[in-house]
């Protein structure tokens, strides 16, 4: 009985396949294709755990400064008040603050679309970078140790520290190799710094080199397959065979012989993010070629040829909200796998040299000439590794989502 | 098949002809130059030395020609077409025909780059050979459990299991590895690194018992020295895979002569490996194409960290030395492995589907 059931079942979807996902039983408001997915991925068990470590990170990223710093939020010397974290906040601390509250804000107010708001804030650090930096000027040089002199002579009336007490660049020989406690929760590395205070700040250089990498694979992604899938002919031609060039490379093989051959001192956050999103973008321009390709015979894009439209309203307004559905879940993995290359990169001495990253914290715990301390090891990389699970249980639940085959089965 | 087979060897030419540009004009323009690099230990040396030094090696190598030139000489050396000087009186004569490739020799190392990769390359082939086979094994295994226990809790365990493998990262599991597993200090199970041991080139080929005790001869300590790099190598991709298996088992059990399958009285093994299981391997041989790229890239870094001489290794040495003629020759060998493996997932998939004709 039950078999025959599932048989009628199965021949009720088979009918239906092709039809649009508005023909959904019970279609409870009119949201776009894009819109539901969205909200079928996120009311998934494994998405919203993703979504909630990026949460936490994303966190870390904005206030670290003011989680972990060696500096005090407030001291009393000699009878007067000073606050030495603020002194020593960064320009960089302070966009990122600014952004993140932007994101805020405009997250909760719902006044403008996701696209708008980004394009919003990112105008706005822009815009708002070249006067922070000549407002906000740390100094150069930083002394912790003056703290601790400060304390040890007793002169600190009263001071207030931050919840983890280390810099990651305070380096403490004093306190060298000093194994996860109360007073170093994630020990020490072999110049005595601070490790669980640099993997909260480096959780800002993860965070920034996936979304910034995978976004610059996705533009390029975007323009060139949506320019191949659209104009067809030669240009597809060529494009075609150079992204058969790039991709019968190894993506890391690249991304090692470009990384090389660049000094190592100019080698910043900046140029790995460039690096990795560039040889990124075969995949994307492939699946937007496909899409379009398939796209534009279809009945809607006739007619908007027949309506007289211009080719670039063509392209942006009908053809591309129509084929960017199926790239969001590519991007997902996207961003997990660029964060484990960016971690790779630095972990083969490739990478950023200016900033702590996980992968060269990992690095250190190979190469430090003092064997395996098994902390410097593990925490950076169990941070690597729910990152990137947070993205792949997001990435996974976008495709259940929305994969009609499996969305009968609910 | 066969002009299609032939086409496609043929376009093997043109790709690896890209290849090389790219390659080329990437190293070409590195903003470090490559001078600095061919100075190597002697770098410490006064101002007008190292100006003298530079020249000579900008000389000696070409390094002052225009790099399309510098290319054109490059490839005229290493493809099997070209010119080549013959000995007719005059200097300079050139003849164009068949000639031997000529690799090159290496920069830092000063061996002809032929016979460094006719070192390294068995090395990551044994690599690769002895990981694909146990790839595919858990990940079939695990897959087809997943997809008969479906939606179960074997099947959700596994799926969150195989999402977190696939999730971490070759480099940290790689460093846990050698950190706890060839530790003196925590558990020394595994050698720390390399294929052999110091002794094994007196070692019998097989396993015995001698009377001083067990001896575990050549090919088992091979073995041991290959257990590590191979699961640190293989995990991910089984994950991928096996989630690959899964959906595909999915699918075919859903079909109507699965259901017959069942109907004539057949076991539930039966119909799951001899007709579910076959009808869905097809997305997996299609997958082995890009399996194999994660596994190449793979090599890379478990070679360097567990210290193995194969291509990887001599990989991130030569660029990290800008060793351009070892980087031009591994990069070219990179693309054809893996043209050649897309090639032959293309014909195993013509093979195994009837309905796939090549022919146009």
């Amino acid at each position: 009985m039950s078999i025959e059931y599932a048989s009628a079942a199965n021949a009720f979807d088979a009918g239906e396949t092709g039809a649009p996902p508005a023909s959904d039983p019970a279609p409870t408001t009119t949201r776009s294709l894009g819109r539901q997915a969205v909200v079928d991925t996120f009311s998934r068990f494994g998405a919203r755990v993703g979504m909630a470590w990026l949460l936490i990170l994303a966190l870390c990223a904005v206030f670290g400064p003011f989680i972990s710093s060696s500096h005090p939020i407030a001291m009393k010397v000699g009878g007067q008040w000073s606050s030495p974290m603020l002194r020593h906040v960064t320009p960089a601390d302070v966009l990122v603050l600014i952004a993140a509250l932007m994101a805020v804000v405009l997250a909760v107010g719902r006044w403008t679309s996701f696209i708008a708001g980004l394009s919003l804030i990112v105008a706005a650090v822009i815009v708002l970078a070249a006067p922070v930096y000549w407002l906000v000027q740390p100094p150069r040089n930083i002394d912790y140790s003056l703290y601790r002199t400060l304390a040890s002579q007793g002169k600190l009336q009263a001071v207030v520290y931050t919840i983890n007490r280390y810099s990651p660049s305070d380096r403490n020989s004093a306190d060298h190799l000093n194994p996860p406690g109360a007073k170093h929760w994630f020990g020490t590395d072999n110049d005595g710094a601070d490790v669980f205070s640099n993997i909260l700040h480096a959780s800002r250089v993860a965070l920034s080199v996936g979304f910034v990498a995978t976004g610059i694979s996705v533009a390029l992604g975007i323009v060139i397959g949506g320019l191949m899938g659209y104009f067809v002919g030669v240009f597809d031609l060529v494009s075609m065979r150079f992204i058969e060039i790039i991709e019968s490379l190894p993506r890391l093989v690249l991304l090692v012989t470009i990384s090389a051959l660049i000094p190592p001192s100019s080698r910043t956050i900046y140029v790995s993010m460039a690096i990795i999103g560039i040889t990124g973008y075969t995949t994307y321009a492939r699946f937007v070629r496909a899409e379009f390709l398939s796209l534009r015979n279809r009945d809607f894009v006739q007619a908007a040829v027949a309506a007289g439209f211009t080719e670039s309203r063509i392209i942006f307004r009908h053809l591309l909200p129509n084929g960017l559905t199926p790239v969001l879940v590519t991007t997902t993995f996207g961003v997990g796998a660029a964060i484990i290359y960016e971690a790779t990169l630095s972990f083969l001495g490739l990478g950023q040299v200016d900033q702590p990253s996980w992968g060269s914290l990992l690095q250190e715990a190979r190469a430090g000439g003092t064997g395996f301390i098994w902390w410097i090891a593990m925490f950076p990389g169990i941070a690597i590794f729910l990152t990137v699970f947070s993205y792949n249980l997001i990435g996974e639940a976008a495709r259940d989502a929305l994969d009609p085959k499996l969305r009968k089965r609910d | 098949m066969l002009t299609y087979l032939l086409r496609r060897l043929l376009l093997i030419v043109p790709t690896l002809l890209g290849v090389s540009i790219v390659t080329f004009a990437i190293i070409a323009s590195s903003p470090g130059g490559l001078g600095g690099a061919l100075l190597g230990p002697n770098a410490q040396l006064r101002p007008e030395e190292r100006k003298a030094i530079m020249a000579y090696y900008n000389e000696r190598y070409g390094l002052n020609r225009p790099p399309p030139v510098q290319y054109l000489k490059w490839l005229n050396r290493v493809s099997p077409i070209g010119f080549k000087a013959i000995d007719t009186g005059f200097p300079g004569s050139l003849k164009f025909g068949l000639k031997w490739c000529d690799l090159g020799e290496s920069w830092q190392r000063h061996r002809p780059v032929a016979d460094l990769i006719g070192e390294a390359l068995p090395i990551t082939l044994l690599l690769e050979c002895s990981s694909l086979p146990l790839i595919y094994f858990f990940a079939l295994t695990t897959g087809i459990a997943a997809a008969r226990a479906r939606g179960k809790f074997v099947d959700v365990g596994l799926g969150t299991v195989l999402i977190a493998l696939y999730s971490m990262p070759e480099i940290w599991i790689g460093v846990l590895m050698i950190g706890f597993l060839t530790n003196r200090e925590y558990f020394h199970w595994f050698p720390t690194n390399g294929l052999h041991d110091i002794t094994s080139d007196a070692m019998l080929f097989l396993p015995s018992f001698s009377p001083v005790g067990f001896q575990r001869g050549w090919l088992l300590d091979t073995a041991w020295h290959l257990v590590l790099p191979v699961v640190c190598l293989g995990y991910s991709s089984v994950a991928y895979l096996s989630r690959l298996t899964r959906g595909s088992m999915l699918e075919t059990l859903n079909q109507d002569f699965i259901r017959t399958a069942r109907a004539k009285g057949n076991s539930e093994n039966v119909v799951t490996y001899r007709h579910a299981l076959r009808n869905s391997l097809l997305p997996l041989i299609t997958v082995t194409a890009s399996t194999l790229p994660a596994i190449l890239a793979g090599a890379v870094v478990i070679e360097t960290i567990f210290g193995l001489p194969g291509m990887g290794l001599l990989f991130t040495d030569s660029a990290l030395q800008t060793d351009r003629e070892l980087l031009m020759a591994l990069t070219l060998i990179f693309a054809l492995i893996l043209m050649i493996s897309f090639l032959i997932a293309d014909i195993a998939y013509a093979i195994a589907d009837p309905r796939v004709s090549y022919v146009d």
